[in-house]
């Protein structure tokens, strides 16, 4: 019984097996026709859509829908999306983008979510001569692996110089504390380019503190901090750790202003720090409360589709279709990739929700972040 | 044609003979009886090994992977006299840590660029191109484009290490060594009461079993262009472990199919989107629950050798 019980599930697997496969190998054959006479582009998504990032991965995709909608409406280029997950994980990101360029025969690609990620299937996309534009991959060297890879994420060697600058005029600092996150690759880059802009700004760094991620308790560094009197304390970090550094910082008597990298730039951060947010400082490149009608815009119907206010990675996302759409549009072909990846590297003044784009000629985004400050449980713009 | 050499399918094939690899290195420790889970730390001394003797000392791939291998299998029997005087629960729990220690040092060397990993690693698919320009064939051989001959080759190069590895332990389970294998894996202690040295054996196998890993994960440097210490952490022991699990520790075959289906199960079930990872962990489940001794026993085999063996009768 046992024996015959065995059996038959190895049957069932091998069966199962073999009607997935067949599936996938009918469905490589239309693709490949469509491909040949169609009109609508058809673009490629690496996304974090499953696992501890799903959240980023998330957004992206309702930001990318969102504008996907708005283009095909407009009807002067018809886009078609095919999303692939990534996990997060640089075999996945790989197989993905792979899956994208040979089986679905994309134009180009957006993402991976991360810059690991990127770093990993980045190279497959530029050998193979597909572009690929990452909208949250903000480490250093990303758009070096190539030139079919470009980026509308602010990177932070761009983003962290403008908030320090602007905290440093606007508050005097001779001599800052610094903390940040040493297993974290996105937060080690981001506490390289403080480090950078602070010396560039001639501000003396008193201390330099490490913590981990998932870290729960910052009392040791913060006491330390607290004793050498800085005027300022600058942090790299995701928002989770973040909200209880300025937790436990405003505990022990540090009123300083605090100035992060991107990880500050979370909705999130003001929820768990509350009162002891206020004077967290950001140089972000979306702020959904600016006077603008694009944005208005752009926010309203995000809420109406999703009923909630469009985080970074949804403005950024919204972004970076449209700015393939305008790609596409000159470049005049919806199969050409290297035409697309011309016309791309060509964008400039290019009106998006996150402000005025082009792109430099390293395939970087030339953009001015807003640096925000909190005030009153809420982001604002310093000025 | 093209549709098996598809760039898609050539990348999962390079992926399903890493993995089988990888399959074979916890495979050589198991075969004494032995549950280590620090064959994602030897991977990942190996990958880091090679990837800083290739991209920072410029010494080329092919010399790379092997030493990596060796720094992984010398670091195994250094932490191997103390840690293999532990069995069962206790010598997973102290590999499992080993693996985590690897990982925190890696995250805090400068040499290892802490979180920020190694990226820009030269790929084993293009050195083996820039190798068949120079010997004449800067467009690909028989009408490949270069980019999918690079491909194959790196696949040839692959098969070729993994059928030495199965050709090496199929030898290995015939020869003394192998039997010595086979008698701490049954009984330890009457293994030792007959006079084989316990202790030799399992560190040897302790250290095959890191070399493999340490040369899989300078192979995978070289595959993903870009090591993190993120990618080596417990999960990927886990993965490694699955492939002996789900496909069996009884045979070298066993690992190595657990490691083709559980490499190819998420891709072929890529058309189901976000249930994929669902499907995934249900097939799991069902195969924990219908076959825990994995899917390829020596009873499985001795039954289709029956069972074939009476067909070619009749």
């Amino acid at each position: 019984m046992k024996k015959s019980l065995s059996k038959w599930f190895t049957g069932m697997m091998i069966g199962t097996l073999l009607l997935t496969t067949a599936g996938c190998g009918g469905g490589a054959a239309p693709a490949a026709n469509s491909n040949s006479q169609g009109e609508s582009a058809k673009l490629g998504v690496v996304a974090y859509m499953s696992g501890g990032g799903a959240a980023y991965g998330q957004s992206q995709k309702e930001g990318l829908d969102l504008a996907k909608d708005e283009i095909n409406a407009q009807g002067k280029i018809k886009i078609d999306l095919v999303y692939e997950d990534s996990r997060g994980n640089n075999t996945d990101a790989i197989n993905a983008v792979n899956k994208l360029i040979n089986k679905d025969n994309v134009v180009g690609l957006i993402g991976p979510t991360l810059s690991g990620e990127m770093f990993a299937a980045g190279p497959i996309a530029n050998q193979s001569g597909v572009p690929i534009m990452g909208t949250s991959t903000t480490a250093e060297g990303v758009t070096d692996i190539g030139e079919f890879v470009f980026r509308n994420a602010l990177p932070e060697s761009s983003a962290v110089p403008q908030a320090v600058k602007k905290a440093v005029e606007k508050y005097n600092l001779k001599k800052v504390a610094v903390m940040y996150s040493s297993n974290n690759d996105w937060a080690v880059s981001g506490y390289k380019t403080m480090e950078k802009a602070l010396q560039d700004n001639g501000v003396e760094i008193i201390a330099t503190e490490t913590f981990a991620d998932k870290d729960t308790d910052f009392s040791a560094q913060l006491t330390k901090i607290a004793s050498l009197k800085p005027d300022a304390v600058m942090v790299s970090s995701l928002y989770q750790e973040a909200a209880l550094v300025l937790k436990k910082a405003r505990e022990i008597g540090i009123t300083v202003p605090f100035v992060g990298t991107n990880g500050f730039n979370s909705p999130e951060l003001i929820k768990i720090a509350g009162q002891a947010a206020e004077g967290a400082i950001v140089a972000s490149p979306w702020y959904p409360g600016k006077e603008n009608e694009k944005i208005k815009k752009f926010v309203a119907d995000y809420k109406a589709k999703y009923n909630k206010t469009p985080d970074q990675f949804a403005a950024q996302s919204y972004d970076a279709l449209h700015i393939y759409a305008a790609a596409l549009e000159k470049s005049g072909s919806t199969t050409d990739r290297q035409k697309l990846r011309d016309s791309l590297a060509t964008i400039k003044d290019f009106e998006g929700v996150t402000g005025k784009f082009a792109f430099d000629d390293k395939r970087n985004p030339l953009m001015d972040a807003t640096v925000l400050i909190v005030k009153d449980g809420q982001f604002t713009e310093l000025k | 044609m093209d549709v098996i050499l598809n760039q898609y399918y050539l990348q999962i094939a390079i992926f399903v003979l890493l993995n089988a690899i990888l399959g074979v290195s916890i495979y050589l420790t198991l075969a004494t009886g032995q549950l280590s889970l620090g064959n994602a730390g030897f991977m990942s001394i190996g990958a880091y090994t090679c990837a800083i003797l290739t991209v920072k000392a410029g010494l080329p791939i092919y010399l790379g992977i092997p030493i990596g291998g060796i720094a992984a299998s010398f670091i195994s029997i250094i932490i191997g006299f103390p840690a293999l005087r532990l069995t069962g629960i206790y010598l997973a729990i102290a590999t499992l840590g080993f693996g985590e220690v690897v990982r925190v040092i890696v995250l805090n060397l400068k040499v290892t660029n802490g979180a920020l990993g190694i990226s820009g690693i030269p790929t084993l698919g293009a050195k083996i191109g820039k190798a068949l320009s120079a010997l004449g064939f800067p467009h690909g051989v028989g009408g490949l484009t270069a980019q999918q001959t690079s491909n194959l080759m790196v696949l040839v190069v692959l098969l070729l290490c993994l059928s030495f590895l199965i050709f090496f332990c199929t030898r290995l389970n015939r020869s003394r060594v192998g039997r010595a294998f086979a008698a701490i894996k049954a009984d330890e202690s009457a293994a030792e009461a007959m006079g084989i040295n316990t202790t030799y054996y399992k560190l040897l196998a302790f250290a095959l079993g890191a070399l493999i890993a340490g040369i899989a994960g300078g192979l995978s440097a070289h595959l993903t262009f870009f090591i993190g210490p993120k990618d080596f952490a417990y999960n990927r022991t886990v993965e490694i472990l699955t492939f002996a699990v789900l496909g069996g520790s009884d045979l070298i075959i066993g690992p190595i199919v657990g490691a083709l289906l559980l490499t190819l199960l998420p891709e072929l079930l890529r058309s189901a989107s976000e249930y994929r990872l669902m499907i995934y962990g249900a097939l799991m489940v069902a195969m924990m629950a219908f076959r825990p001794q994995g899917l390829i026993s020596e009873e499985t085999v001795r039954f289709w050798k029956r069972k074939l063996g009476r067909g070619m009768k009749q």
